[in-house]
């Protein structure tokens, strides 16, 4: 951004009566934010060039001929400026009244109602009536191709989509045609934005209705969703997201803003394959072949929601409502207090050690956990399976982000925490049947043939879902997915980021710490960690990598492997 | 006898029944010559409500058959009883509506907002006071329902004098 001059370089200024200090070539939008002074704006985005066209964030500044835009104009030394003046208000409302000659008032079935900038800054300080007898100018819906809906009504002509294709992007597949009242934003003869991989980050940039997303098309209602902060679990970028859940169903996936992992943006395949998280299962079927569109984004990254899995009522019935223990050859369900001790016994009686097999779409702590049963009992085969893909997609514009090869949250927690990696590319082979004792997070071990497990002396499956493979295991204990409990990925440059749950889990699934914890705890007459944060404080002893590592260390933006404490103090003020 | 009872004695015409009987019975002939009645002959005539009254609701239907409703979910939101259950989606001409709209007028406590707050004016409030049913799930009007309604919907307000003065 601006902050470009070196610290000693400081100006001071009055904004709205307040002095501030700020580094020369600051602009008067940022200083102005750094005092919580919101200026508004519809061109202006903090990743993006800023053109100053939208006239929204027009300033009185003392001694100007007239108003400046304030995205744009640096702050002088010794200037006043007043956000609020009324000639500034009066330039605001008149630019609202201009922007809704055209704009449809259709907020109703727009999908943007509830987040949209327009209302809200009409609502702040527009018009109470409109002034415009004219007909409105009706351009009608344009398919842009990808997930990307244009509706050039609603559209403001802020051009962050096109900026955004251009500067971020770098795949220059939009502008605009026409001028004055005519303009629309378009595509080069119908090439429109298939293949692009990450081009759906425009809807969320684009601050009115205008551009949609065809998957969350009608869905819900801004205003009905619950937001909850979460980790993109679909490779091992670990890009920041919200899920925006209603009626206990992920909706749909958005970027949160990590400069250090993520800036504002995220990939189309992220964004989009979200179904199997409201199946509790993982983003590919274990231990089957690719799903097709698996392949099919390697050239470009952009495939749709995957083909390949089960539809939901299919899948549904394979969540594991309860723990089931064998007794005479056959799985009965019993209740958490009979299943961990009867777990326990058998525990205490194995032999030759036992081997573990990881999840890496789940968190730290629960394959921490795992781990220390396995050091605790005995035996030293850890390893995990996860999908990779054959290339990286890099953001060109911002090139710390790229849809990573592995296809998994938590292949580097897996791997410092001395996991092993074994399998191919799409999850599967690389096991062979168990002959010792065994237990399993996660991994329906689907590729397994079912008398497979016949040898072992012990076979413990811990996880959302059941596979035809594991009919025969002696204990199988349901779990909550990553979106149903709290917990940390590890991703792929050693970033340990939190997750928090925006689901309600079956009401017999447990976190896998929770239960692992307790078996912890009877093994070793010890005390069950009693939260996600305990649980990890667990892991910051036993493991080096994560020593000196806390949850309230971690923050909302998280923090490196192995780090000394960081005092955020003298960082952020 | 007991002790203490003391007998009270008391004119002929005060004690006599005759003389009630007949006040009772000119009561009942003047009552079957009066005009002025007070008895509504229910089931067969209907009393006349008020045009706020609010009853059970009704959607207003477009020409063609379709519902007015955009499906612009405000009015599960405002619902303070939170009777109203909506799954928006989209027509085969690109236009919004409801694929499903349920009332459940057994939680709806008929305070109107819902059709306050429809932009355009679909859900109504109506005057219609005969919702007994036999079972709960029947309390539950589906789209077809509410728009096979044929009661006169309520009026808010008098459009001749908005702010009731």
């Amino acid at each position: 951004m601006a902050n470009r001059s070196d610290a000693s370089d400081q100006i001071t200024c009055t904004i709205d009566g307040q002095e501030v200090t700020v580094p020369r070539g600051t602009t008067i939008l940022d200083a102005a934010e750094q005092m919580g002074i919101g200026i508004v704006h519809y061109c202006y985005h903090p990743a993006l060039s800023a053109p100053a066209m939208c006239r929204m964030c027009l300033v009185h500044m003392e001694g100007a001929p007239k108003l400046v835009p304030a995205c744009v104009s640096p702050v002088a030394d010794g200037a006043v400026i007043q956000t609020d003046a009324p000639l500034a208000e009066e330039a605001r409302t008149g630019v609202l009244e201009f922007y809704l000659v055209n704009h449809p008032l259709d907020c109703p079935v727009c999908d943007a109602a509830g987040e949209c900038k327009l209302q809200d800054y009409v609502y702040q300080e527009g018009r109470k009536h409109g002034r415009s007898v004219e007909p409105k100018r009706v351009l009608g819906q344009d398919d842009f191709g990808a997930d990307v809906l244009y509706d050039g009504d609603r559209c403001i002509m802020c051009t962050r989509c096109v900026r955004y294709m251009r500067e971020i992007a770098e795949d220059d597949r939009l502008c605009v045609v026409q001028r004055g009242n005519r303009s629309v934003i378009d595509t080069f003869f119908g090439e429109g934005l298939d293949g692009s991989p990450f081009a759906s980050n425009i809807i969320d940039i684009c601050p009115v209705g205008a551009l949609l997303s065809k998957d969350f098309l009608h869905k819900a209602r801004a205003w009905d969703l619950d937001r909850t902060p979460s980790i993109c679990p679909n490779c091992s970028q670990g890009c920041n997201i919200t899920l925006d859940t209603r009626d206990n169903l992920v909706q749909r996936l958005k970027p949160r803003h990590n400069p250090e992992v993520n800036s504002y943006w995220m990939c189309d395949y992220g964004r989009y394959r979200y179904e199997w998280i409201n199946r509790g299962t993982a983003p590919y079927p274990y231990g089957m072949p690719a799903p097709a569109g698996l392949e099919a984004d390697e050239g470009d990254g952009s495939a749709l929601p995957p083909a390949a899995l089960p539809d939901r009522a299919t899948i549904s019935e394979l969540r594991l409502e309860s723990p089931m223990m064998r007794r005479d050859g056959v799985p009965v369900p019993v209740g958490w207090q009979e299943a961990i001790l009867g777990l326990l016994e058998r525990l205490r009686a194995v032999s030759g050690g036992i081997q573990v097999i990881g999840s890496p779409h789940h968190g730290n702590e629960d394959n921490g956990l795992l781990k220390r049963v396995q050091e605790v009992v005995g035996g030293d085969d850890a390893v995990y399976r996860a999908a990779r893909a054959a290339a990286e997609v890099v953001l060109p514009g911002f090139q710390k982000l790229a849809r990573r090869r592995d296809l998994a949250a938590n292949t580097r927690g897996l791997d410092a925490l001395g996991f092993r990696r074994v399998g191919d590319d799409s999850a599967a082979g690389g096991l062979a049947p168990p002959a010792s004792a065994l237990i399993v997070l996660g991994d329906p071990l689907a590729d397994l043939p079912a008398k497979a497990m016949a040898d072992a002396e012990l076979v413990v499956y811990m996880g959302a879902v059941i596979s035809p493979t594991l009919e025969k295991a002696d204990f199988l204990l349901p779990l909550t997915s990553f979106a149903e409990q709290e917990g940390t990925f590890t991703n792929f440059e050693g970033r340990v980021q939190r997750f928090w749950p925006a689901l309600n889990p079956p009401p017999m699934a447990r976190p896998a710490w929770q239960v692992l914890g307790v078996i912890l705890a009877g093994l070793q007459d010890g005390v069950a960690p009693a939260s996600a944060g305990d649980a990890f404080l667990r892991l910051a002893e036993l493991y080096d990598p994560f020593s000196g590592l806390s949850y309230p260390v971690l923050g909302t933006l998280g923090s490196m492997l192995n780090e000394p404490v960081r005092l955020r103090a003298g960082e952020e003020g | 006898m007991g002790i203490g009872v003391k007998k009270v004695r008391r004119p002929e015409e005060g004690t006599s029944y005759v003389r009630a009987a007949l006040k009772g019975m000119a009561l009942t002939f003047r009552h079957l010559v009066n005009t002025e009645t007070v008895t509504h002959q229910y089931p067969d005539e209907k009393p006349s409500i008020a045009p706020r009254w609010r009853g059970t609701h009704r959607m207003e239907v477009h020409a063609d058959g379709r519902p007015k409703c955009v499906a612009c979910g405000l009015c599960p939101t405002i619902c303070p009883a939170n009777c109203i259950r909506l799954v928006p989606g989209e027509d085969d001409q690109g236009n919004r509506y409801p694929i499903v709209y349920e009332i459940d007028e057994y939680r709806c406590i008929f305070c109107g907002m819902c059709q306050e707050v429809c932009p355009v004016e679909a859900i109504h409030v109506g005057q219609d006071y005969e919702a007994a049913e036999f079972t709960r799930e029947r309390f539950v009007y589906d789209l077809d329902r509410l728009m096979a309604q044929d009661h006169p919907v309520t009026a808010l307000w008098d459009p001749s004098d908005p702010l009731s003065e």
